[in-house]
Protein backbone atom coordinates (compact mmCIF):
# COMPACT_ATOMS: atom_id res chain seq x y z
CA UNK A 1 0.00 0.00 0.00
CA UNK A 2 1.53 3.35 -0.88
CA UNK A 3 1.34 5.79 1.89
CA UNK A 4 1.34 9.85 2.22
CA UNK A 5 3.82 11.20 4.36
CA UNK A 6 3.26 14.09 6.58
CA UNK A 7 5.72 16.31 8.51
CA UNK A 8 6.72 14.58 11.86
CA UNK A 9 5.04 15.98 14.86
CA UNK A 10 7.19 17.40 17.48
CA UNK A 11 5.34 16.16 20.59
CA UNK A 12 7.06 13.55 21.27
CA UNK A 13 7.25 14.98 24.96
CA UNK A 14 3.82 15.01 24.60
CA UNK A 15 3.69 10.87 24.29
CA UNK A 16 6.85 11.20 27.14
CA UNK A 17 4.56 12.81 29.62
CA UNK A 18 1.24 10.63 28.79
CA UNK A 19 2.97 7.74 29.04
CA UNK A 20 4.18 8.45 32.29
CA UNK A 21 0.80 9.56 33.27
CA UNK A 22 -1.07 6.54 32.44
CA UNK A 23 -1.42 3.15 34.68
CA UNK A 24 -0.95 0.43 33.02
CA UNK A 25 0.34 0.50 29.42
CA UNK A 26 2.67 -1.36 27.25
CA UNK A 27 6.14 -1.74 27.60
CA UNK A 28 7.39 0.73 24.48
CA UNK A 29 10.29 2.74 25.03
CA UNK A 30 10.13 6.19 23.56
CA UNK A 31 9.64 5.35 20.19
CA UNK A 32 13.38 6.56 18.08
CA UNK A 33 11.81 5.46 14.88
CA UNK A 34 10.33 9.04 13.97
CA UNK A 35 12.90 11.74 12.84
CA UNK A 36 13.91 13.34 15.93
CA UNK A 37 15.75 11.60 19.05
CA UNK A 38 16.34 12.16 22.41
CA UNK A 39 19.23 12.31 24.17
CA UNK A 40 17.48 11.65 27.04
CA UNK A 41 14.24 11.81 28.86
CA UNK A 42 12.52 14.27 29.76
CA UNK A 43 13.18 15.13 33.56
CA UNK A 44 10.57 13.00 35.80
CA UNK A 45 10.42 10.54 33.37
CA UNK A 46 10.42 6.69 34.88
CA UNK A 47 10.07 3.93 32.66
CA UNK A 48 7.66 1.79 34.07
CA UNK A 49 9.33 -1.94 33.36
CA UNK A 50 12.48 -2.25 32.30
CA UNK A 51 14.02 0.32 29.31
CA UNK A 52 14.18 -1.80 25.99
CA UNK A 53 16.42 -0.18 23.30
CA UNK A 54 17.24 -2.21 20.26
CA UNK A 55 18.65 -5.73 22.04
CA UNK A 56 21.77 -6.55 20.99
CA UNK A 57 21.31 -9.58 18.24
CA UNK A 58 23.30 -11.46 19.98
CA UNK A 59 20.33 -13.71 21.44
CA UNK A 60 20.14 -14.62 17.43
CA UNK A 61 15.80 -13.31 17.76
CA UNK A 62 16.39 -10.61 15.90
CA UNK A 63 12.83 -10.34 15.12
CA UNK A 64 11.45 -9.50 19.04
CA UNK A 65 12.95 -6.44 18.74
CA UNK A 66 10.79 -4.48 16.28
CA UNK A 67 7.36 -6.15 17.81
CA UNK A 68 8.16 -4.35 20.73
CA UNK A 69 8.88 -0.96 19.07
CA UNK A 70 5.72 1.17 18.55
CA UNK A 71 6.57 4.32 16.37
CA UNK A 72 4.77 7.79 16.81
CA UNK A 73 2.76 6.93 13.99
CA UNK A 74 1.52 3.93 15.23
CA UNK A 75 0.41 5.15 18.54
CA UNK A 76 -1.63 8.20 16.81
CA UNK A 77 -3.06 5.54 14.58
CA UNK A 78 -4.16 3.37 17.31
CA UNK A 79 -5.77 6.53 18.89
CA UNK A 80 -7.65 7.47 16.20
CA UNK A 81 -8.92 4.35 15.62
CA UNK A 82 -10.26 4.11 19.41
CA UNK A 83 -11.70 7.43 19.10
CA UNK A 84 -13.97 6.71 15.91
CA UNK A 85 -16.36 4.94 18.24
CA UNK A 86 -16.92 8.00 20.06
CA UNK A 87 -17.50 10.49 17.05
CA UNK A 88 -21.13 9.84 16.82
CA UNK A 89 -21.46 11.41 20.33
CA UNK A 90 -18.76 14.12 20.52
CA UNK A 91 -18.42 14.84 16.96
CA UNK A 92 -15.05 15.13 15.21
CA UNK A 93 -13.48 16.52 18.02
CA UNK A 94 -10.45 16.53 20.35
CA UNK A 95 -13.32 15.03 23.47
CA UNK A 96 -13.84 11.76 21.05
CA UNK A 97 -9.69 11.90 20.43
CA UNK A 98 -9.60 11.95 24.57
CA UNK A 99 -11.91 9.53 24.89
CA UNK A 100 -10.17 7.26 22.57
CA UNK A 101 -7.24 7.82 24.26
CA UNK A 102 -8.66 6.89 27.42
CA UNK A 103 -9.83 3.23 26.24
CA UNK A 104 -6.04 2.60 25.19
CA UNK A 105 -4.68 3.43 28.98
CA UNK A 106 -3.81 6.77 28.20
CA UNK A 107 -4.20 10.50 29.16
CA UNK A 108 -6.84 12.55 27.54
CA UNK A 109 -3.74 15.03 27.38
CA UNK A 110 -3.11 12.56 24.44
CA UNK A 111 -5.64 15.01 22.14
CA UNK A 112 -3.16 17.58 22.37
CA UNK A 113 -1.17 15.73 19.81
CA UNK A 114 -3.68 16.42 17.62
CA UNK A 115 -5.24 19.85 16.18
CA UNK A 116 -8.56 20.80 17.84
CA UNK A 117 -10.67 20.81 14.77
CA UNK A 118 -10.35 17.19 14.63
CA UNK A 119 -8.58 17.47 11.25
CA UNK A 120 -6.17 14.71 11.61
CA UNK A 121 -9.54 12.14 12.76
CA UNK A 122 -11.38 12.70 9.64
CA UNK A 123 -8.30 12.36 7.49
CA UNK A 124 -7.47 9.28 9.35
CA UNK A 125 -11.07 8.11 8.90
CA UNK A 126 -11.03 8.94 5.00
CA UNK A 127 -8.15 7.26 4.64
CA UNK A 128 -9.51 4.02 6.50
CA UNK A 129 -12.50 4.01 4.23
CA UNK A 130 -10.27 3.70 0.99
CA UNK A 131 -8.06 1.37 2.42
CA UNK A 132 -11.06 -0.96 3.20
CA UNK A 133 -12.49 -0.01 -0.15
CA UNK A 134 -9.63 -1.09 -2.26
CA UNK A 135 -9.64 -4.08 -0.35
CA UNK A 136 -12.78 -5.12 -1.33
CA UNK A 137 -11.99 -4.16 -4.57
CA UNK A 138 -9.08 -6.41 -4.81
CA UNK A 139 -11.38 -9.43 -3.47
CA UNK A 140 -13.66 -8.78 -6.07
CA UNK A 141 -11.23 -8.63 -8.53
CA UNK A 142 -9.43 -12.17 -7.18
CA UNK A 143 -13.05 -13.58 -7.34
CA UNK A 144 -14.09 -12.75 -10.70
CA UNK A 145 -10.76 -13.88 -11.69
CA UNK A 146 -10.72 -17.13 -10.32
CA UNK A 147 -14.13 -17.38 -12.09
CA UNK A 148 -16.05 -17.64 -9.18
CA UNK A 149 -18.19 -14.74 -10.09
CA UNK A 150 -19.59 -12.46 -12.88
CA UNK A 151 -17.40 -9.72 -14.23
CA UNK A 152 -19.73 -7.07 -13.80
CA UNK A 153 -20.68 -4.43 -16.42
CA UNK A 154 -18.96 -0.94 -15.75
CA UNK A 155 -22.21 0.53 -14.80
CA UNK A 156 -23.23 -1.59 -12.09
CA UNK A 157 -19.63 -1.89 -11.04
CA UNK A 158 -19.23 2.32 -10.40
CA UNK A 159 -22.51 2.06 -8.65
CA UNK A 160 -21.54 -0.61 -6.26
CA UNK A 161 -18.43 0.42 -5.84
CA UNK A 162 -19.55 4.22 -4.91
CA UNK A 163 -22.22 2.67 -2.89
CA UNK A 164 -19.71 0.47 -0.69
CA UNK A 165 -17.46 3.28 0.02
CA UNK A 166 -21.03 5.50 1.21
CA UNK A 167 -21.79 2.90 3.14
CA UNK A 168 -19.21 3.34 5.10
CA UNK A 169 -20.28 7.05 6.50
CA UNK A 170 -23.44 5.66 7.71
CA UNK A 171 -22.49 5.34 11.25
CA UNK A 172 -21.38 8.47 11.40
CA UNK A 173 -23.72 10.23 9.00
CA UNK A 174 -25.09 12.87 11.72
CA UNK A 175 -21.75 14.32 11.75
CA UNK A 176 -20.62 13.97 8.39
CA UNK A 177 -21.28 17.56 7.58
CA UNK A 178 -18.92 18.83 9.98
CA UNK A 179 -16.14 16.56 8.90
CA UNK A 180 -17.05 17.79 5.04
CA UNK A 181 -16.62 21.21 6.19
CA UNK A 182 -13.25 20.49 8.08
CA UNK A 183 -11.82 19.04 5.33
CA UNK A 184 -12.13 21.91 2.68
CA UNK A 185 -10.44 23.88 4.98
CA UNK A 186 -7.37 25.02 3.05
CA UNK A 187 -5.01 23.62 5.27
CA UNK A 188 -6.55 20.20 4.61
CA UNK A 189 -7.28 20.55 0.80
CA UNK A 190 -3.85 19.16 -0.16
CA UNK A 191 -4.39 15.58 1.86
CA UNK A 192 -8.42 15.58 1.37
CA UNK A 193 -7.85 15.81 -2.47
CA UNK A 194 -4.98 13.61 -2.71
CA UNK A 195 -7.26 11.03 -0.76
CA UNK A 196 -10.59 12.00 -2.82
CA UNK A 197 -8.36 11.53 -6.00
CA UNK A 198 -6.37 7.97 -4.99
CA UNK A 199 -9.63 6.46 -4.37
CA UNK A 200 -11.36 7.82 -7.45
CA UNK A 201 -8.26 6.66 -9.07
CA UNK A 202 -8.68 3.11 -7.53
CA UNK A 203 -12.04 2.67 -8.59
CA UNK A 204 -11.55 3.38 -11.79
CA UNK A 205 -8.85 0.84 -12.00
CA UNK A 206 -10.23 -1.99 -10.34
CA UNK A 207 -13.53 -1.46 -13.46
CA UNK A 208 -10.92 -2.12 -15.49
CA UNK A 209 -9.48 1.76 -17.10
CA UNK A 210 -6.88 1.91 -19.33
CA UNK A 211 -7.43 4.48 -21.14
CA UNK A 212 -3.97 6.23 -21.54
CA UNK A 213 -5.00 9.51 -23.34
CA UNK A 214 -6.99 12.37 -22.48
CA UNK A 215 -10.03 10.17 -21.44
CA UNK A 216 -8.21 9.47 -18.25
CA UNK A 217 -9.12 12.68 -17.11
CA UNK A 218 -12.81 13.07 -18.24
CA UNK A 219 -13.47 9.39 -16.62
CA UNK A 220 -12.13 10.38 -13.48
CA UNK A 221 -13.57 13.95 -13.34
CA UNK A 222 -16.77 12.64 -13.53
CA UNK A 223 -17.05 9.98 -11.24
CA UNK A 224 -15.49 12.70 -8.80
CA UNK A 225 -18.45 14.48 -9.37
CA UNK A 226 -21.04 11.90 -8.90
CA UNK A 227 -19.06 10.71 -6.06
CA UNK A 228 -19.20 14.26 -4.58
CA UNK A 229 -22.81 14.88 -5.60
CA UNK A 230 -24.01 11.78 -4.11
CA UNK A 231 -22.65 12.49 -0.46
CA UNK A 232 -24.11 15.51 -0.35
CA UNK A 233 -27.28 14.13 -1.99
CA UNK A 234 -26.52 11.35 0.64
CA UNK A 235 -26.94 13.93 3.34
CA UNK A 236 -30.16 15.03 2.99
CA UNK A 237 -31.86 11.79 2.68
CA UNK A 238 -34.26 10.51 5.35
CA UNK A 239 -35.62 7.68 3.37
CA UNK A 240 -35.50 4.70 5.15
CA UNK A 241 -32.15 2.48 3.82
CA UNK A 242 -30.81 5.50 2.02
CA UNK A 243 -33.09 4.28 -1.07
CA UNK A 244 -33.06 7.61 -2.57
CA UNK A 245 -29.12 7.86 -2.39
CA UNK A 246 -29.38 4.79 -4.20
CA UNK A 247 -31.72 6.02 -6.75
CA UNK A 248 -29.97 9.37 -7.32
CA UNK A 249 -26.89 7.40 -7.89
CA UNK A 250 -28.20 4.81 -10.42
CA UNK A 251 -29.64 7.86 -12.23
CA UNK A 252 -26.19 9.51 -12.05
CA UNK A 253 -24.26 6.60 -13.80
CA UNK A 254 -26.80 5.98 -16.08
CA UNK A 255 -26.26 9.87 -17.08
CA UNK A 256 -22.74 8.90 -17.74
CA UNK A 257 -22.76 5.95 -19.68
CA UNK A 258 -25.36 7.83 -22.04
CA UNK A 259 -23.03 11.04 -22.38
CA UNK A 260 -20.16 8.60 -23.20
CA UNK A 261 -22.31 6.71 -25.80
CA UNK A 262 -23.72 10.19 -27.02
CA UNK A 263 -19.71 11.34 -27.33
CA UNK A 264 -18.72 8.46 -29.34
CA UNK A 265 -21.43 8.25 -31.72
CA UNK A 266 -21.15 12.28 -32.34
CA UNK A 267 -17.29 11.23 -33.21
CA UNK A 268 -18.13 8.68 -35.62
CA UNK A 269 -20.67 10.06 -37.14
CA UNK A 270 -18.22 13.71 -37.52
CA UNK A 271 -15.29 11.18 -39.42
CA UNK A 272 -17.93 9.69 -41.43
CA UNK A 273 -19.61 13.31 -42.56
CA UNK A 274 -16.00 13.78 -43.07
CA UNK A 275 -15.22 11.54 -45.48
CA UNK A 276 -18.46 11.91 -47.78
CA UNK A 277 -17.47 15.85 -48.16
CA UNK A 278 -13.85 14.49 -49.17
CA UNK A 279 -15.16 11.98 -51.35
CA UNK A 280 -17.76 14.53 -52.77
CA UNK A 281 -14.31 16.69 -53.51
CA UNK A 282 -12.62 14.30 -55.01
CA UNK A 283 -15.27 13.07 -57.28
CA UNK A 284 -16.20 16.89 -58.10
CA UNK A 285 -12.60 17.52 -59.02
CA UNK A 286 -12.19 14.34 -61.03
CA UNK A 287 -15.79 15.05 -62.92
CA UNK A 288 -13.50 18.85 -63.75
CA UNK A 289 -10.81 17.32 -64.98
CA UNK A 290 -12.79 14.58 -67.65
CA UNK A 291 -14.32 17.67 -67.93
CA UNK A 292 -11.51 19.69 -68.95
CA UNK A 293 -9.81 17.27 -70.96
CA UNK A 294 -12.20 16.76 -73.26
CA UNK B 1 1.91 21.46 24.49
CA UNK B 2 2.34 22.28 20.90
CA UNK B 3 -0.01 20.58 18.39
CA UNK B 4 2.02 21.24 15.38
CA UNK B 5 0.84 19.29 11.76
CA UNK B 6 -0.32 15.92 11.62
CA UNK B 7 2.42 13.65 11.11
CA UNK B 8 -0.19 10.87 10.41
CA UNK B 9 0.85 8.55 7.59
CA UNK B 10 -1.94 8.41 5.45
CA UNK B 11 -2.02 5.17 3.32
CA UNK B 12 -3.37 6.04 -0.14
CA UNK B 13 -4.83 2.42 -2.02
CA UNK B 14 -2.55 2.53 -4.96
CA UNK B 15 -1.59 -0.84 -5.79
CA UNK B 16 1.65 -2.22 -3.68
CA UNK B 17 4.57 -2.19 -6.14
CA UNK B 18 6.92 -2.50 -3.58
CA UNK B 19 10.00 -0.98 -3.15
CA UNK B 20 9.40 0.80 -6.29
CA UNK B 21 10.60 4.77 -6.39
CA UNK B 22 7.29 6.20 -7.57
CA UNK B 23 7.90 9.66 -8.39
CA UNK B 24 10.44 8.83 -10.68
CA UNK B 25 9.21 5.97 -12.26
CA UNK B 26 5.87 7.92 -12.80
CA UNK B 27 7.52 10.84 -14.12
CA UNK B 28 10.18 8.63 -16.51
CA UNK B 29 7.05 6.79 -17.61
CA UNK B 30 4.98 10.07 -18.31
CA UNK B 31 6.61 12.22 -20.03
CA UNK B 32 8.10 9.39 -22.30
CA UNK B 33 4.66 8.21 -22.91
CA UNK B 34 4.15 11.73 -24.17
CA UNK B 35 7.49 12.03 -25.95
CA UNK B 36 6.24 9.00 -28.80
CA UNK B 37 2.84 10.38 -28.82
CA UNK B 38 4.45 13.62 -29.65
CA UNK B 39 7.02 11.86 -32.50
CA UNK B 40 4.13 9.89 -33.79
CA UNK B 41 2.23 12.87 -34.47
CA UNK B 42 5.04 14.70 -35.81
CA UNK B 43 6.15 11.92 -38.52
CA UNK B 44 1.89 11.72 -39.25
CA UNK B 45 2.58 15.39 -40.39
CA UNK B 46 5.50 14.85 -42.01
CA UNK B 47 3.72 12.07 -43.47
CA UNK B 48 0.60 13.97 -44.83
CA UNK B 49 2.78 16.17 -46.80
CA UNK B 50 5.71 14.28 -48.15
CA UNK B 51 4.23 10.70 -48.12
CA UNK B 52 3.92 10.44 -51.71
CA UNK B 53 8.03 12.25 -52.13
CA UNK B 54 10.68 9.97 -52.44
CA UNK B 55 11.38 10.20 -48.76
CA UNK B 56 7.73 8.97 -48.01
CA UNK B 57 8.79 5.17 -47.32
CA UNK B 58 11.66 6.23 -45.25
CA UNK B 59 9.46 8.23 -43.13
CA UNK B 60 6.44 5.73 -43.46
CA UNK B 61 9.23 3.30 -41.43
CA UNK B 62 10.50 5.50 -38.79
CA UNK B 63 6.83 6.04 -38.06
CA UNK B 64 5.97 2.65 -37.54
CA UNK B 65 8.64 1.94 -35.17
CA UNK B 66 7.24 4.98 -33.13
CA UNK B 67 4.20 3.80 -33.21
CA UNK B 68 5.62 0.28 -31.82
CA UNK B 69 7.35 2.64 -29.49
CA UNK B 70 3.63 4.03 -27.86
CA UNK B 71 2.31 0.96 -27.60
CA UNK B 72 4.51 -0.36 -25.34
CA UNK B 73 4.56 2.49 -23.35
CA UNK B 74 0.58 2.66 -23.49
CA UNK B 75 1.16 -0.80 -21.84
CA UNK B 76 3.87 0.16 -19.06
CA UNK B 77 1.22 3.63 -18.19
CA UNK B 78 -1.25 1.10 -17.66
CA UNK B 79 0.84 -1.57 -15.86
CA UNK B 80 2.68 1.07 -13.77
CA UNK B 81 -0.68 3.19 -13.07
CA UNK B 82 1.00 6.23 -14.10
CA UNK B 83 -1.61 9.45 -15.19
CA UNK B 84 -0.88 10.62 -18.60
CA UNK B 85 0.09 14.46 -19.18
CA UNK B 86 -2.99 16.33 -19.70
CA UNK B 87 -1.01 18.59 -22.55
CA UNK B 88 -1.71 15.58 -24.36
CA UNK B 89 -4.56 17.16 -26.95
CA UNK B 90 -2.05 19.94 -26.92
CA UNK B 91 0.59 17.58 -28.20
CA UNK B 92 -1.48 16.14 -30.68
CA UNK B 93 -1.72 19.43 -32.30
CA UNK B 94 1.79 20.89 -31.87
CA UNK B 95 3.04 17.70 -33.16
CA UNK B 96 1.13 17.45 -36.04
CA UNK B 97 2.10 20.77 -37.09
CA UNK B 98 5.86 21.27 -36.43
CA UNK B 99 5.69 18.07 -38.32
CA UNK B 100 3.79 19.18 -41.11
CA UNK B 101 5.35 22.55 -41.47
CA UNK B 102 8.55 21.48 -41.63
CA UNK B 103 7.82 19.01 -44.39
CA UNK B 104 5.99 21.78 -46.10
CA UNK B 105 9.65 23.70 -46.06
CA UNK B 106 11.04 20.73 -47.87
CA UNK B 107 12.09 17.42 -47.49
CA UNK B 108 15.44 18.27 -46.32
CA UNK B 109 13.85 20.67 -43.46
CA UNK B 110 11.31 17.85 -42.34
CA UNK B 111 15.02 15.65 -41.97
CA UNK B 112 16.43 18.23 -40.42
CA UNK B 113 13.27 18.24 -38.18
CA UNK B 114 14.08 14.49 -37.57
CA UNK B 115 17.50 14.95 -36.31
CA UNK B 116 16.77 17.68 -34.24
CA UNK B 117 13.86 15.55 -32.54
CA UNK B 118 15.66 12.36 -32.09
CA UNK B 119 18.75 13.89 -30.76
CA UNK B 120 16.93 15.64 -28.06
CA UNK B 121 15.09 12.04 -27.58
CA UNK B 122 18.31 10.56 -27.56
CA UNK B 123 19.73 12.15 -24.51
CA UNK B 124 16.42 12.25 -22.63
CA UNK B 125 16.63 8.57 -22.60
CA UNK B 126 20.06 8.76 -22.08
CA UNK B 127 19.75 10.85 -18.73
CA UNK B 128 16.96 8.25 -17.60
CA UNK B 129 19.31 5.30 -18.02
CA UNK B 130 21.50 7.30 -15.95
CA UNK B 131 18.73 7.90 -13.12
CA UNK B 132 17.93 5.00 -13.21
CA UNK B 133 21.15 3.10 -12.71
CA UNK B 134 21.93 5.07 -10.13
CA UNK B 135 18.17 4.16 -8.11
CA UNK B 136 18.98 0.64 -8.45
CA UNK B 137 19.68 -1.56 -11.81
CA UNK B 138 18.26 -4.84 -10.51
CA UNK B 139 14.76 -3.43 -9.71
CA UNK B 140 14.35 -1.21 -12.74
CA UNK B 141 15.41 -4.09 -15.00
CA UNK B 142 12.99 -4.26 -17.51
CA UNK B 143 12.37 -0.79 -17.46
CA UNK B 144 16.12 0.04 -18.28
CA UNK B 145 16.14 -2.65 -21.36
CA UNK B 146 13.08 -0.87 -22.82
CA UNK B 147 14.53 2.43 -22.85
CA UNK B 148 17.71 1.13 -23.83
CA UNK B 149 16.64 -0.51 -27.19
CA UNK B 150 14.15 2.90 -27.83
CA UNK B 151 17.20 5.21 -27.19
CA UNK B 152 18.95 3.09 -30.06
CA UNK B 153 16.32 3.36 -32.46
CA UNK B 154 15.70 7.06 -31.95
CA UNK B 155 19.86 7.16 -32.42
CA UNK B 156 19.16 5.17 -35.57
CA UNK B 157 16.41 7.26 -36.81
CA UNK B 158 18.80 10.50 -36.10
CA UNK B 159 21.30 8.86 -38.06
CA UNK B 160 18.73 8.49 -41.22
CA UNK B 161 18.04 11.97 -40.78
CA UNK B 162 21.55 12.74 -41.54
CA UNK B 163 22.01 10.43 -44.26
CA UNK B 164 19.26 11.82 -45.93
CA UNK B 165 20.58 15.77 -46.16
CA UNK B 166 19.00 17.06 -42.69
CA UNK B 167 22.35 19.13 -42.42
CA UNK B 168 21.95 20.90 -45.90
CA UNK B 169 18.95 22.73 -45.27
CA UNK B 170 19.44 26.58 -45.22
CA UNK B 171 19.33 27.76 -41.34
CA UNK B 172 19.75 24.49 -40.27
CA UNK B 173 21.37 25.31 -37.05
CA UNK B 174 18.29 28.39 -36.25
CA UNK B 175 15.89 25.43 -37.27
CA UNK B 176 17.56 22.41 -35.28
CA UNK B 177 18.40 25.12 -31.94
CA UNK B 178 14.42 25.90 -31.81
CA UNK B 179 13.46 22.62 -32.28
CA UNK B 180 15.69 21.36 -29.42
CA UNK B 181 14.47 24.57 -27.64
CA UNK B 182 11.12 23.57 -28.17
CA UNK B 183 11.40 19.92 -26.68
CA UNK B 184 13.17 21.05 -23.78
CA UNK B 185 9.85 23.06 -22.81
CA UNK B 186 7.90 20.13 -23.55
CA UNK B 187 10.10 17.42 -21.71
CA UNK B 188 10.13 19.64 -18.32
CA UNK B 189 6.08 20.52 -18.70
CA UNK B 190 5.54 16.65 -19.53
CA UNK B 191 6.95 15.93 -16.34
CA UNK B 192 4.93 17.52 -14.14
CA UNK B 193 1.75 18.27 -15.53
Amino acid sequence: VRCQHYPPLRALQASAVLRRASDEHKKEPLASSSQQHFDSPPAGYQPEQEPQGPRPSYTGQGGQESEDYESEEQLQHRILTAALEFVPEHGWTAEAIAEGAKTLGLSVAAAGMFHSDGSELILHFVSECNAKLSELLEKEQKLVQLGEAEKKPIDKFLRDAVEARLRMLIPYIEKWPQALSVLLLPRNIPSSLSLLTSMIDDIWHYAGDQSTDFNWYTRRAVLTGIYNTTELVMMQDSSPGFEDTWRFLENRVADAMTMSNTASQVQSTGEAVVQGLMGAAVTVSNAETSRAVR
Amino acid sequence: LPAGGASLRLCSSRAAQEGINRPVIDRIIRVDHAGEYGANRIYAGQMAVLGRSSVGPIIQQMWNQEKDHLKKFNELMVAYRVRPTVLLPFWNIAGFVLGAGSALLGKKSAMACTVAVEESISEHYNNQIRTLIEEDPEKYKELLQVIKQFRDDEQEHHDIGLEHDAEATPAYSVLKTAIQLGCKAAIFLSERI
